[in-house]
C-alpha cells in the first residue's frame, strides 16, 4: 500500500492527500490523545498511539511531528531526526520540523547543520520567532567555536551545547484547556466572526523574545518561561476606555479582520492594501521582493482559509494599535496554528499594518 | 532579548567601522589600491597543477572587502567557505567568528571575542590582530609597478629568481629574473623569529639580516611535521656574518605544521615560515644555489634605472680589479684586497700565493668576467656581494668565484673570495 503510493498518478496522490487531511482534520481528539500521554510522561504508549494513527494516515503532518517530538523525548534522537527529516521534505512549507531539526542537531553539537536547518526555516517563514531566537543562539555557538580555533583553546572549553527551543506540536492548542479549533471551517472559506475583543485571559503574558509556541508546561525551557509568567499581565486597554477609543479599537480590529478576508480570498490588491506604506518586510526583504514572495504564495494556492481566534486590539497610543490574535491557517495540504502579532498605524482614517510578527 | 538577523543591520557600520580601525589598522581614507596579489606570469602551455599559493589571504581579503562595504551576509558565506577549505588559518577563524557574532550582539573590536576566552589567549589574540594588520598593510602599500628592491644592483641570467623578505611588513617577495629585470610574481605572509630580525648569536631566536642564496632543498619526508611542506636552507652565517662573529647555523625557510596556516608574525626561532601552499610554490619555481634571498628589516624599492648610476664606483672598482689581474702585476691586485681578507681561513699573505697561481695560469690573457651578479648590502657598513664567472680568454673553463667587497675610506676593497 505505501510502496505504490509512489507510483499513482499525482492527481490521484493530491486526492489521497486531501483524504488525509480530511480525515485527520476530522480526528483531531486524537492529537489531544497523544498530546495527554506524552503529558503525563506515557511516552512508550503515546509513540504507539501515534503509530497506530498513522497506520491510517501516514502522511498527517500534525501526528508525525507529535511522533518526532516524542522520539526526541524518549531518548531516540536518531528516529526523530529521520521523523522531521521526512517532514521538511514532504512540508518543505512548514518551518517547525526545521526547528526541531536544529534543536536536534544542536543537541549533538552539530552547529553547522542546525544552522543549516533553521536558515531554512526562516526562509520558509521569515517572521518565525522561535526559529530566529535558536538561529542566535546557534550563532553565538558558531562564533564561539570559531573564536575556539582562531585561538586554538579547543580542548580547554568543553562544548555546552545552548539550549534551543522545541516546538511541541504542530498545530498548539490555544491555551491551558488544550483547545483546538473545531475545524469545520476546511470546507468553508468564510472568515469566521473573532471572538469579542478582549484580552485573551488564557494567554499567558509576553515574555521579552521568548515566544510561547506551545502551552505544554514542560522540559523546554521557553515554554516553562511562558508558563511560569503570569504574574505578567498581558496589557489590558484602559479600564473604562473612552468611546472614542472603543471606536479607535473597533475600526482597527475591523482592518484586521478584512485584512484576513482579502487574504483568504487571494485578493492580493485588497491584501497589500491593508499593509501601510511603512510596512517593514521581514527579514531583510524588499516591500517589492516580498510581495513577490506574497503573491507567488498565495495566489498558487487553490484555497485558502484563515482563522482568527482570540483577537485582542489595543490602542497603544496617539494612531497606534496592537493586533494579537493565533490566526489558524489552512492552504492545500498545509495546515499551520500560530500566534501573531500586527502592530497597526491609522493613516488618515484608515488603519495599516506596519509591523508582522509571529510568536507573542 | 537577542536581537534577530533582519536587525542586524544597525551592527553593520559598527562593524565596517572596526574594520577599517583595526583589520586595515590605519583610520585614514580607505580608497587605497585594491590589494592584490602581484600579477604572475602568463601561464605555461604545459598542464601544470594549480597554484594555491596566496589562494587562502586573497579570500580573506575579498571577506574583508565585503565587511568594508557593509555587505556582511556575503562575507560571512565566503568565510564559511574559507574556514571550511582552511580550518587551521586562525586569522579566518578569528574574522569568521566575528561574522558570526555581529549577528547576535554589537561587535566592539577586531576579534570580539568573550571575555572569558579572551582571558585565557590574550597573547594570540594581539598577534592575530597584528597579523591581520600586517597582511593588509603589505597588500594596500605595494611596492611601486616596475620597483625592485634596493639590494638588486646586478643579478645575472644565472638567477632565475630572486626572493626579498621585509621583515616591517612580513612579506615575501618573490621575483623572476627576467631578460628586462627583476618581475615582481607573488608576494606572501611570512613569519620571523620570536625576537625579531638582526640574528647575532645561536639561540637567540632572531631571523638574519643580510644577503644569502639557498644552498639546498630538504626532502618533506625527511622533515618533522613541523616543517610543513619542505624548507629551503640558506647560507647563514655568510661571510659578512662570519666576520662580525655571528654564531647558529640552520636558518630556513620552511612551511607551517598541519595544525596552523599560517603563524604569529614573530613566532619562529629565527626561520623564515611560510604558508605551505606558498612554500610549495616557491620550492617549484627556485633553484638551489643561484637564487638570492635578501632578508631586511625593511625593503627600499627603487627605480633599476637609478641603482645603475649608483653602482658606477664598485663597477669600476671591480672592472680595475679585472685590468689589473689581466696585467699580471701582483702588487697591484693586492690593492683591491683588504688587510684582514679571509678566503675560507686563508689570511691575505696565505691567499697571495693562489692569486699568484691564477695569474701564472691566464699568462696575460684576457680575464672576462661573466654572468655578474653583485648585491648591495649596507648597514654600519656598505658591502657587495659578487658573483662572476671568471675565464681566460681562449680558456675553455674558469671558476664561478663569489667575493665580498667592503667600502671603505672611499673604496672599495675585497674581504673574501671563493670559488663556489
Amino acid at each position: 500500500m505505501t510502496h505504490s503510493r509512489l507510483t499513482v498518478l499525482r492527481p490521484l496522490r493530491l486526492l489521497t492527500l486531501a483524504a488525509a487531511m480530511m480525515f485527520s482534520v476530522a480526528h483531531a481528539d486524537e492529537y489531544a490523545d497523544v498530546s495527554q500521554l506524552v503529558r503525563s510522561g506515557k511516552l512508550p504508549e503515546a509513540l504507539s498511539k501515534a503509530d497506530q494513527y498513522l497506520v491510517a494516515t501516514p502522511r498527517d503532518p500534525q501526528m508525525r511531528f507529535l511522533k518526532g517530538v516524542i522520539q526526541r523525548d524518549s531518548g531516540k534522537t536518531t528516529d526523530a531526526i529521520a521523523t522531521f527529516t521526512r517532514l521538511t521534505e514532504d512540508f518543505p512549507e512548514l518551518p517547525e520540523p526545521y526547528n526541531n531539526l536544529a534543536v536536534l542537531y544542536a543537541g549533538q553539537s552539530q552547529f553547522d547543520k542546525a544552522r543549516t536547518a533553521l536558515e531554512m526555516a526562516i526562509r520558509t517563514n521569515p517572521s518565525y520567532a522561535t526559529a530566529h531566537e535558536n538561529l542566535g543562539d546557534v550563532y553565538a555557538k558558531l562564533a564561539s567555536q570559531a573564536y575556539n580555533k582562531a585561538l586554538q583553546l579547543d580542548a580547554a572549553n568543553p562544548a555546552v551545547p545552548p539550549k534551543l527551543a522545541l516546538i511541541r506540536e504542530l498545530f498548539s492548542p490555544t491555551g491551558a484547556k488544550n483547545q483546538r479549533p473545531v475545524a469545520a471551517a476546511v470546507t468553508a472559506p468564510v472568515i469566521p466572526t473573532p471572538l469579542a475583543a478582549k484580552p485573551a485571559p488564557t494567554l499567558p503574558g509576553p515574555v521579552p523574545g521568548k515566544p510561547a509556541p506551545a502551552a505544554v508546561p514542560s522540559a523546554a525551557p521557553v515554554v516553562a518561561a511562558a508558563a511560569a509568567a503570569s504574574a505578567a499581565p498581558t496589557p489590558t486597554p484602559a479600564a473604562t476606555p473612552a468611546p472614542a477609543a472603543a471606536n479607535q479599537s473597533r475600526d482597527a480590529e475591523a482592518a484586521v479582520i478584512a485584512w484576513a478576508k482579502a487574504w483568504a480570498a487571494r485578493d492580493m490588491k485588497s491584501y497589500f492594501a491593508a499593509y501601510g506604506k511603512d510596512f517593514d518586510p521581514p527579514g531583510s526583504m524588499s516591500r517589492s521582493a516580498w510581495e513577490e514572495e506574497r503573491r507567488q504564495r498565495i495566489t498558487t494556492k487553490s484555497k485558502i482559509t484563515v482563522k482568527l481566534e482570540n483577537l485582542s486590539v489595543t490602542v497603544t497610543g496617539n494612531n497606534m494599535a496592537v493586533a494579537k490574535f493565533r490566526q489558524d491557517y489552512k492552504a492545500n495540504d498545509l495546515a499551520v496554528s500560530s500566534r501573531k502579532t500586527l502592530n497597526l498605524v491609522k493613516v488618515g482614517d484608515r488603519w495599516q499594518i506596519v509591523k508582522e510578527s509571529t510568536g507573542t | 532579548m537577542m536581537p534577530r538577523w533582519w536587525e542586524v543591520g544597525m551592527h553593520r557600520l559598527h562593524l565596517s567601522t572596526w574594520f577599517l580601525a583595526l583589520a586595515i589598522g590605519c583610520t585614514a581614507n580607505a580608497q587605497g589600491s585594491s590589494p592584490k596579489r602581484g600579477t604572475k606570469p602568463a601561464a605555461p602551455a604545459a598542464a601544470v597543477a594549480p597554484s594555491t599559493d596566496g589562494v587562502a589571504e586573497a579570500r580573506l581579503i575579498e571577506v574583508y572587502k565585503l565587511i568594508g562595504h557593509a555587505k556582511n551576509r556575503e562575507a560571512l558565506a565566503k568565510a564559511d567557505r574559507l574556514v571550511e577549505d582552511f580550518p587551521h588559518f586562525q586569522l579566518a577563524q578569528l574574522v569568521h567568528g566575528d561574522l558570526l557574532a555581529a549577528l547576535t550582539r554589537p561587535l566592539k573590536t577586531f576579534g570580539d571575542v568573550p571575555e572569558s576566552m579572551a582571558i585565557n589567549a590574550r597573547p594570540v589574540l594581539a598577534e592575530l590582530r597584528e597579523e591581520s594588520q600586517r597582511r593588509v598593510r603589505a597588500l594596500r602599500e605595494r611596492p611601486l609597478a616596475g620597483t625592485i628592491p634596493s639590494q638588486f644592483l646586478a643579478l645575472s641570467q644565472r638567477s632565475k629568481n630572486a626572493i626579498a623578505v621585509d621583515a616591517s611588513r612580513s612579506r615575501l617577495y618573490l621575483f623572476e629574473n627576467t631578460p628586462g629585470g627583476l618581475k615582481l610574481v607573488a608576494d606572501y605572509y611570512i613569519s620571523v623569529g620570536k625576537a625579531g630580525t638582526s640574528k647575532y648569536t645561536e639561540g637567540d631566536q632572531r631571523t638574519p639580516l643580510g644577503v644569502y642564496y639557498i644552498t639546498s632543498n630538504l626532502d618533506p619526508k625527511s622533515l618533522k611535521d613541523f616543517y610543513g611542506s619542505g624548507a629551503l636552507p640558506i647560507n647563514y652565517p655568510n661571510v659578512l656574518d662570519s666576520k662580525r662573529g655571528k654564531t647558529g647555523s640552520g636558518i630556513w625557510l620552511h612551511g607551517t605544521p598541519p595544525n596552523q596556516f599560517a603563524r604569529a608574525p614573530q613566532a619562529t626561532d629565527g626561520c623564515v615560515v611560510l604558508a605551505n601552499p606558498d612554500l610549495q610554490h616557491i620550492i617549484r619555481t627556485v633553484e638551489v644555489r643561484t637564487t638570492p634571498v635578501v632578508i631586511a628589516s625593511q625593503l627600499k624599492w627603487v627605480a633599476p634605472q637609478s641603482v645603475r648610476s649608483e653602482s658606477k664606483p664598485f663597477e669600476d672598482a671591480l672592472l680595475g680589479w679585472r685590468n689589473a689581474k689581466t696585467s699580471g702585476n701582483l702588487q697591484q691586485v693586492l690593492t683591491y684586497y683588504t688587510p684582514d681578507f679571509n678566503s675560507n681561513g686563508k689570511t691575505l699573505a696565505q691567499w697571495t700565493p693562489v692569486l699568484k697561481t691564477e695569474i701564472n695560469q691566464t699568462q696575460g690573457r684576457t680575464i672576462q668576467l661573466k654572468d655578474v651578479s653583485y648585491l648591495r648590502w649596507t648597514d654600519a657598513s656598505d658591502t657587495m656581494v659578487v658573483t662572476f664567472g671568471e675565464v681566460a680568454d681562449g680558456a675553455r673553463v674558469g671558476w664561478t668565484k663569489r667575493q665580498y667587497w667592503i667600502h671603505q675610506n672611499n673604496q672599495w676593497k675585497i674581504f673574501f673570495e671563493g670559488v663556489i
